[in-house]
């Protein structure tokens, strides 16, 4: 199981429905990329963090493991900004405003990403995907991704033991020999995945398959208190936003 | 590269989702149709998409020293065409936002539109193409890989430039200067994905031609020769 997914199998919010989590985890996303990033994203910022080390219990280790995933991207592609092609300063040059846009974008994102993982440290996929059906998903569609959420599992398992398997046999010791064996392993990936499908479509047919994967979903209903919460603490994110909203510079 | 979360503004993240609905919806009306015919394609199916996530996780040992990971798109798209790599690709992405925080939900759209479907169509197209002119396959195999992963990146490149633009020279020079960026490693990385995928295609076609005929790749009784589907 990825790490993410294991943390929210036992994340405190785990019982909470869905819905609840994504009212507050994905609204603060909404959040941070509609309004001014300063002091705007840097609320939410503070905000997603609170609520994820605090009440969510997400483990600090695990939450910067995860998180230094997207700020490197952020940080990469706000660097970008800090440059201007053309203009009187040469071919390349810095740009006047680079550093409040690259801060501004740096917000804005790392904001944005803390309320996405603020869902995903506390919703597994196996919680989540059967209820995309209610929310208008093709059946068919969600039991693709269901068997491809198991499958995945799976067949990152049987590459890991590949890969140390090949590397145990001297595998990767030269450029071609990595290359032998990187190709080896996508092949075999492929091999396995629909290997298992073949026996997973004989073990289905011999209990009466009949095209629908039926599978135990825990049973929560959205808690009207914890939504109203969240969208009172969105609400009052906003507003203060604009009351105090000065330019970054 | 995933546009990572919250990187858009809302406008064209707006935009890009938009873009990619039309594609996605009619990979999810083939998909749907396909699985209501044939109920055992759910297994087959979500195999695909397992194999297009564990592709994506693979580490690919760059030119420059470096590592990056394949987009398997190329490969995606000549093995499952380009309809049911839009819906796979899709998966794929939101998972990869949800499971590995790679992407986001906000930039879903635009990583949807690169990855899923431009990526997807270029490759299988110039893959066809070839195919048409009696182009070896694994020489088809190879361009089609290379420019799925090349395309991949020239459009992300134009959504960050649009995004983006420069305050001297606007979003040409935004596109050269992102363009700039990714060519000095997507296109070692486009060559060695392309390397890569042909290196799979080999050993697919020794020891897996019972599926590749399945998915209409090979014809059957015919190891090395491909159907122009």
């Amino acid at each position: 199981m990825l790490p993410i997914d294991a943390a929210a199998h036992s994340s405190r919010w785990r019982r909470r429905h869905p819905v609840d989590k994504a009212v507050l985890g994905l609204g603060l996303t909404v959040l941070a990329i509609s309004l001014p990033p300063w002091p705007g994203a840097a609320l939410v910022l503070v905000t997603a963090l609170v609520a994820l080390l605090g009440p969510a219990g997400v483990p600090r280790r695990r939450l910067w493991r995860a998180y230094r995933v997207p700020l490197g991207f952020c940080v990469t592609g706000a660097a970008t900004l800090l440059v201007q092609v053309g203009g009187p300063g040469g071919f390349v040059s810095l740009a006047d405003e680079g550093p409040v846009r690259a801060g501004e974008l740096l917000l804005r994102t790392s904001a944005a990403s803390l309320g996405v993982l603020l869902f995903a440290f506390t919703t597994p996929m196996s919680d989540l995907l059967p209820r995309l059906v209610q929310a208008g998903v093709p059946a068919p569609v969600v039991d693709v991704a269901l068997v491809t959420y198991r499958m995945s599992f799976l067949l990152l398992d049987s590459v890991r033991r590949i890969r140390d398997a090949q590397a145990a046999r001297l595998g990767h010791t030269t450029r071609a020999a990595t290359w032998r064996s990187l190709a080896g392993l996508g092949a075999t990936a492929f091999v396995r995945a629909f290997d298992r499908a073949a026996r997973l479509q004989t073990g289905l047919a011999g209990r009466g398959y009949d095209g629908t994967l039926r599978v135990l979903v825990p049973e929560a209903r959205v808690s009207v208190r914890f939504t109203a919460a969240s969208t009172a603490l969105l609400a009052a994110l906003a507003a203060l936003t604009f009351v105090l909203e000065r330019p970054l510079s | 590269m995933h546009i990572a979360e919250g990187f858009l503004p809302p406008a064209h993240a707006v935009a890009w989702g938009a873009a990619s609905a039309p594609f996605v919806v009619h990979g999810v009306r083939s998909l749907t149709r396909e699985v209501r015919e044939h109920p055992e394609s759910t297994l087959l199916l979500g195999a695909s998409g397992a194999f297009t996530f564990v592709l994506s996780a693979l580490k690919l040992p760059s030119v420059t020293g470096s590592c990056s990971h394949p987009t398997g798109t190329g490969l995606g798209a000549i093995l499952f065409r380009p309809p049911v790599m839009a819906v796979l690709g899709t998966i794929t992405l939101l998972f990869q936002a949800l499971l590995l925080a790679h992407g986001g939900l906000t930039t879903l759209g635009a990583n949807v539109f690169s990855m899923a479907i431009v990526g997807p169509w270029a490759g299988y197209g110039v893959y066809r193409l070839l195919r048409r002119y009696d182009v070896p396959l694994m020489v088809a195999v190879f361009c089609g890989a290379f420019v799925a992963d090349l395309s991949t990146y020239c459009v992300t490149s134009v959504q960050l430039a649009l995004a983006f633009p420069d305050p001297g020279s606007g979003f040409l020079g935004a596109l050269g200067k992102f363009g700039a960026i990714f060519a000095v490693t997507q296109i070692p990385l486009a060559v060695s994905e392309g390397l890569l995928t042909v290196l799979v295609m080999r050993l697919l076609v020794q020891s897996s031609k019972g599926e590749l005929t399945r998915l209409g790749v090979l014809l059957a009784g015919n190891k090395s020769e491909a159907v122009a589907r």
